[in-house]
């Protein structure tokens, strides 16, 4: 027994982000909560830890894809295997797209000739590169504390030369919750958001756990939302303009919870507070960080998304290839779980918003089938959804290192033609 | 370290790597590890991955999960070890997948250095309270990310304790740059000899 619950602690902590890296100057060092206590309260297995992910990608044959499954007159097919670790996807102005990574360091650039897809490794031993921006003929790289701008990088794939502007953005360097989705809003602003360095603690909200802006020379920093434990993935509506942020659930609190986020920030509320680390999910106050009224002040999520499920990238789909109830709805790729008995998420799941973008939200599963439910193991893991120019939307697999297409038909359509 | 070092193509010194869809399936066709780069390897690493180089690890028994990451991870410059930097660089994927196969299917044997027994002794109950099992397995024979310590080389343990605590070791797993926070050069002699003694 004694053996077990101590394997158990220190896989907890480990698994749950919750041992600081060294040497790293963060504003606070949060306490190291018992996690072994946190665990045995939550009933959850004490096996339970991250599943690493493959630096090696599969081949296109090993795909999973066949085992997908769509509403009718949708599609999936293979859009690019052989990328390991894929993740963030952008395009370029010039039909270049750049792909980046986490542990494996490196950011691709996928470039399209005569209908083939050539993949170029344009930088590599990075540290966790996972933010992708462009500016001006510019591409962003955002890694951990580390900012990189490559110039007029389309027209210099083969030689790219990077400008190390870090200094000036000033981003901690906790590996804890450390690599970061950044984008450029209809503002021109860039958005970097600073997870908690932990799972569970009271943050620095100077410091960390929220989502900051700045001009793209990294001038100007301004703290937009507070309270924000992790969030890898955001985007703005299409139809009001506002941000709108997954956030990830704090681990250790049960199978159950407390669910993952997708929330609104309201135009005019900048700076405001999402409760991280005293009020999660729809108003659950946290069991070992109390504070009176947990949730006073707190702006709850427009929609939760599922205990655990690790919903990470946001898409907001402006095309027209979908059918029309698609249109100004946000898909969510969700990851799936590591702290939870039963594996849950591993889908695309889409959240649909009445009232042009102010009304309620609501969650659906989109493209499911991602989960080898006996084995309880994903066979992907989601990371981004991204609308190409044709209206078909992208979504990356880190764990196999490819990138889906899907694409619709009108079913009527098919009928006639026939 | 300067950056144009860092950016340069993973796969091949300078020209652009172009990887079309089709060539993908064969570059994950499986295959054995070559005589001639097994007796690289066994230079430094001994026969069959069991080192009796002086700070050098032994590699057979490990994960290997945990050999083909770090392979990758040094090939990619994420981990930084400079004298592995000339065998790594040009390495494809299935050839570190073969060296992964073939050293994670080697008998492990014990370190042939010296054990102080006390020092062991007293290194188990440093373990204890750090839960180095909870990962490394209570034999300390390692799975997935974490690695076989079981046996290893006392020199090597030493050196990578050291620099774990003193987070010199980059591209490291976080996790054991926090596990070694706090250690004592003292403490580390003992973790080692315990580790070396399994």
């Amino acid at each position: 027994m004694l053996m077990s619950a101590m394997h158990f602690r220190f896989a907890a902590l480990l698994a749950a982000g919750l041992v600081m890296a060294p040497g790293i100057a963060s504003a606070q060092q949060p306490a190291v909560p018992d996690v072994a206590k946190q665990a045995e309260r939550s009933k959850q297995s004490p096996n339970l830890r991250g599943v690493p992910i493959s630096p090696i990608a599969a081949g296109a044959d090993k795909l999973p894809i066949s085992r997908f499954k769509l509403p009718p007159g949708f599609s999936v097919e293979v859009w690019q295997a052989g990328i390991a670790g894929a993740r963030t996807m952008l395009l370029g102005p010039k039909g270049t797209m750049f792909v980046g990574t986490q542990g494996l360091g490196r950011v691709y650039a996928i470039v399209t000739r005569d209908g083939k897809h050539e993949v170029k490794t344009i930088a590599h031993g990075l540290n966790m590169p996972n933010g992708l921006a462009m500016k001006d003929g510019a591409l962003i790289v955002v890694a951990n504390k580390n900012v990189y701008r490559f110039d007029n990088i389309e027209d210099n794939l083969d030689n790219p030369k990077p400008v190390d502007i870090s200094e000036k953005f000033n981003l901690p360097g906790d590996r804890s919750h450390g690599w970061r989705y950044v984008a450029f809003g209809p503002d021109g602003k860039l958005y970097i958001p600073v997870g908690a360095p932990c799972n569970i603690c009271e943050p620095n909200y100077n410091t960390h756990s929220h989502i900051r802006r700045y001009d793209a020379d990294g001038a100007n920093m301004e703290i937009i939302a507070k309270g924000v434990r992790n969030t890898v993935g955001f985007d703005w509506h299409p139809v009001t303009g506002e941000l709108w942020f997954t956030d990830n659930g704090r681990d250790w609190a049960g199978n159950e919870g407390p669910e993952d986020e997708f929330n609104r920030l309201p135009k005019g509320k900048e700076g405001a507070f999402f409760g991280f680390p005293y009020c999660h999910a729809n108003g659950i106050a946290d069991p070992d960080i109390k504070r009176p009224d947990a949730c006073k002040d707190v702006i709850l999520p427009a929609v939760t998304t599922g205990p655990h499920s690790a919903s990470l990238g946001v898409h907001w789909y402006t095309g027209d290839m979908f059918p029309a109830e698609y249109k100004n709805a946000a898909f969510i790729a969700r990851r799936g779980s590591w702290n939870r008995d039963r594996k849950f998420g591993s889908d695309l799941a889409v959240v649909r918003v009445a009232g042009n973008g102010m009304g309620k939200a609501t969650l659906t599963p989109f493209m499911t089938g991602l989960l080898d439910e006996q084995r309880n193991e994903h066979m992907v893991r989601l990371v981004l959804p991204y609308q190409m120019p044709d209206g078909s939307l992208l979504v990356s697999d880190e764990q196999n290192g490819a990138i889906y297409r899907i694409t619709y038909k009108s079913q009527r359509a098919a009928v006639t033609q026939h | 370290m300067s950056f144009g070092s860092r950016i340069r193509n993973a796969l091949g010194a300078s020209a652009p790597t172009v990887l079309l869809v089709a060539g993908m399936a064969a570059a994950q066709a499986q295959s054995a590890a070559s005589p001639e780069r097994l007796e690289l390897c066994a230079t430094c690493h001994g026969p069959g991955g069991n080192s009796k180089t002086e700070k050098i690890p032994s590699l057979a028994g490990q994960p290997e999960f945990f050999l083909l990451n770090s392979l990758v991870l040094i090939r990619e410059g994420v981990r930084k070890v400079e004298p592995m930097e000339p065998f790594m660089k040009d390495m494809k994927d299935d050839e570190i997948q073969a060296l992964a196969t073939y050293f994670a299917a080697q008998k492990p044997e014990r370190t042939d250095e010296p054990i102080d027994r006390a020092q062991a002794q007293r290194g188990a109950q440093l373990a204890d309270p750090r839960h180095c099992t909870s990962c490394h397995k209570p034999d300390l024979s390692g799975e997935q990310t974490a690695p076989r310590l079981a046996g290893q080389r006392a020199d090597y343990i030493l050196d990578a304790l050291r620099a774990y605590r003193d987070n010199t070791r980059l591209g490291g797993d976080p996790a054991m740059s926090s596990a070694a926070q706090g250690l004592s050069d003292a403490d580390i002699v003992a973790l080692a000899n315990y580790a070396a003694s399994k």
